[in-house]
């Protein structure tokens, strides 16, 4: 199991008010996996990913992320954790504007002991990974916003994380470039053996996922298993 | 953290509007600070020389113009103990009161220039000097504002000098002067100052105790034709400049309210730069750079525009201060403007201390940037 979900709930003072976008989410995802997560606005799709890419603090719950619980690190522990063990793709991009695509792709690698030999062969081989070798040396303001997503996954798994996460990878594009990025996606599931979270709510793109999760209200209501060509849905309770 | 140079340099290229406009503030401010300092040195260097040198002066009077003493006084003061040279000074200023350009002339017997003063001639020669009674050599300063050359004659009321020679010395105050022969200053059509000198300068043994002969001096001629007033050359400077001592003062404060108004600049144009990018942070720390990774970034930031000013600044005064030979001066002593290495290194050092100081709140405050409110942000 790499990544192992206990009792997770967040929530949080909205004035008088208190949010509770996650209840009670227990969930294991194994390694290799390529799970997709779906549920409409706000029933804390988003908040169950960034709990388990390590941006966000549980209110009580735990997560184990290849061994290692999370939820109890310090910050700063936290971060080093990020650093070398997760990848982030944003739903827009968020690529530094100052910085060439090479350089974008290289941030990450900085923060680990890499060499700079070392860090010029895992970018290159990510850039290639994303078919964007020509490109390494334009700026974010002179790609399209599908080689921009490219950079971004480029990215995400230029260090070798144990988990890769999406945020809505395909929600800024259009309907051609979102094949071409979820086929990517694909890819680096099948071909690099990169485990995947992905939130999104699109079906189709939620469909290429082999297994696809919902969420309602904060909690995970039905799970949906992609077997070779068929869809296996399940109905689970409290853990999935 | 020089592998995160490309993105600090890049980031700061991005905005350079805002950059170079934060960069210029902080080298005016720096300039500002460094002139001030260097009125500061040069008023230092004048009352803090050492007490070997005393300065015999007309009682009650404070203009050399109004200064009459009895040129034999020399006689009498070379007789007594612990003082090894008397010497005569006539001194002519076209302006007593604190002024910018002041020209100063002190005559001296010729032979007695090179014995008392430690000037290196870098233009001219002693014996075109010594030999020519209508000759002056001209301090580099006065030179280069007057803009006098070697054989040029030139005037300043009455006194009609040729330049006979250029010197520099390691008293920078001494580059503002002219020094003339005493019998000719004394001759000046219009003075009739034969007899008389404005003040005397003695020169004492290593051990001699400067108050004491300071007092028996004063003693001696205390109802004598003309009485004296002697004071150590440091304190004579002192008291000729006490009203622009005051005026240096403030000046000094507003060198530091400069630096203060450098690091509020800083310390705004930094915190603008952080709210614009509390995204840019936000996804940083998303990456796995940590909060104190951000620090430092943020830091390092404020620091090298900081830093920047303080060169260009810094420069900027040191080449202005050596190019002009920029003086105040009042009752014929003069303060030179001059650049040190000290007054540099104070200014890089400052520059430097106030990128830290300009830095240290805003690089907080995108340090501890909430990931998830950040990653929200337009």
């Amino acid at each position: 199991m790499l990544i192992e979900i206990r009792n997770l709930t967040k929530s949080f003072q909205k004035g008088d008010e208190t949010i509770t976008p996650l209840r009670d989410v227990s969930l294991d995802i194994d390694d290799g996996e390529f799970v997709s997560l779906m549920g409409p606005s706000g029933t804390g799709k988003s908040t169950l990913l960034n709990q388990i890419a390590g941006i966000d603090k549980p209110t009580s719950g735990r997560i184990t992320v290849n061994g290692t619980e999370i939820t109890t690190l310090s910050r700063s522990r936290l971060a080093k954790w990020r650093a070398a063990n997760v990848g982030y793709i944003f739903q827009t991009h968020n690529l530094i504007p100052v910085l060439t695509a090479y350089e974008n792709v290289e941030l990450p690698l900085l923060l680990l002991p890499f060499s700079r030999a070392d860090r010029r062969r895992r970018v290159q081989i990510a850039l290639e990974a994303v078919d964007l070798v020509d490109r390494a040396s334009h700026y974010p303001r002179q790609l399209s916003g599908g080689q921009e997503q490219r950079v971004g996954i480029a990215r995400a798994i230029v260090t070798d994380p144990k988990v890769v996460v999406a945020d809505e990878p395909t929600g800024d594009l259009d309907s051609a470039t979102s094949a071409h990025i979820l086929n990517l996606l694909l890819r680096l599931n099948s071909e690099l053996g990169t485990t995947l979270l992905m939130v999104t709510h699109d079906a189709d793109a939620a469909a290429i996922a082999s297994r696809q999760l919902r969420l309602d209200d904060g909690r995970l209501v039905v799970e949906a298993s992609v077997d070779a060509s068929s869809v296996k849905l399940t109905q689970k309770d409290a853990h999935v | 953290m020089f592998k995160f140079m490309p993105y600090l340099l890049k980031t700061l290229w991005r905005h350079r509007a805002r950059t170079m406009l934060t960069v210029s503030g902080s080298a005016v401010a720096l300039f500002v600070f460094c002139f001030v300092g260097s009125v500061q040195e040069g008023l230092d260097r004048l009352t803090s020389q050492k007490d070997s040198t005393l300065i015999v002066f007309q009682a009650n009077k404070f203009c050399p113009a109004t200064s009459h003493l009895p040129q034999d006084y020399d006689q009498v003061i070379g007789k007594m103990d612990g003082v090894r040279d008397v010497v005569p000074i006539q001194v002519f200023t076209n302006n007593c009161r604190a002024s910018l350009d002041v020209v100063v002339f002190y005559g001296l017997p010729a032979e007695k220039v090179q014995k008392i003063r430690d000037f290196d001639l870098v233009e001219g020669s002693w014996s075109d000097f010594e030999s020519n009674q209508d000759t002056g050599i001209v301090g580099a300063a006065v030179a280069r504002r007057r803009n006098l050359k070697l054989g040029t004659k030139f005037s300043v009321g009455e006194v009609k000098v040729t330049v006979a020679g250029i010197f520099k010395s390691n008293d920078k105050s001494e580059e503002d002067y002219v020094y003339t022969h005493l019998d000719f200053l004394q001759r000046t059509p219009g003075m009739n100052l034969v007899g008389t000198v404005t003040q005397h300068e003695v020169v004492l043994d290593e051990s001699a105790d400067p108050v004491a002969i300071a007092n028996v001096i004063d003693d001696e001629f205390r109802g004598g034709p003309v009485e004296t007033d002697t004071r150590t050359k440091g304190a004579f400077q002192a008291s000729s400049l006490a009203d622009l001592v005051q005026l240096i003062e403030l000046s000094h404060y507003l060198g530091y309210a400069c630096v203060g108004l450098m690091t509020m600049l800083i310390s705004t144009t930094t915190f603008m730069a952080v709210q614009d990018r509390i995204k840019e942070h936000a996804v940083l720390q998303t990456l796995g750079f940590s909060g104190s990774i951000v620090f430092v970034l943020v830091l390092a930031e404020s620091v090298l525009i900081s830093v920047a000013g303080g060169l260009v600044g810094t420069g900027a005064a040191m080449l202005t201060l050596a190019g002009t030979g920029l003086s105040v001066g009042a009752e014929a002593v003069t303060i030179a403007f001059s650049p040190s290495v000290g007054l540099a290194m104070t200014g890089l050092l400052g520059s430097l201390a106030v990128g830290f100081a300009a830095g240290v709140l805003p690089a907080f405050a995108a340090s501890r940037t909430d990931i998830v409110t950040g990653l929200r942000q337009a």
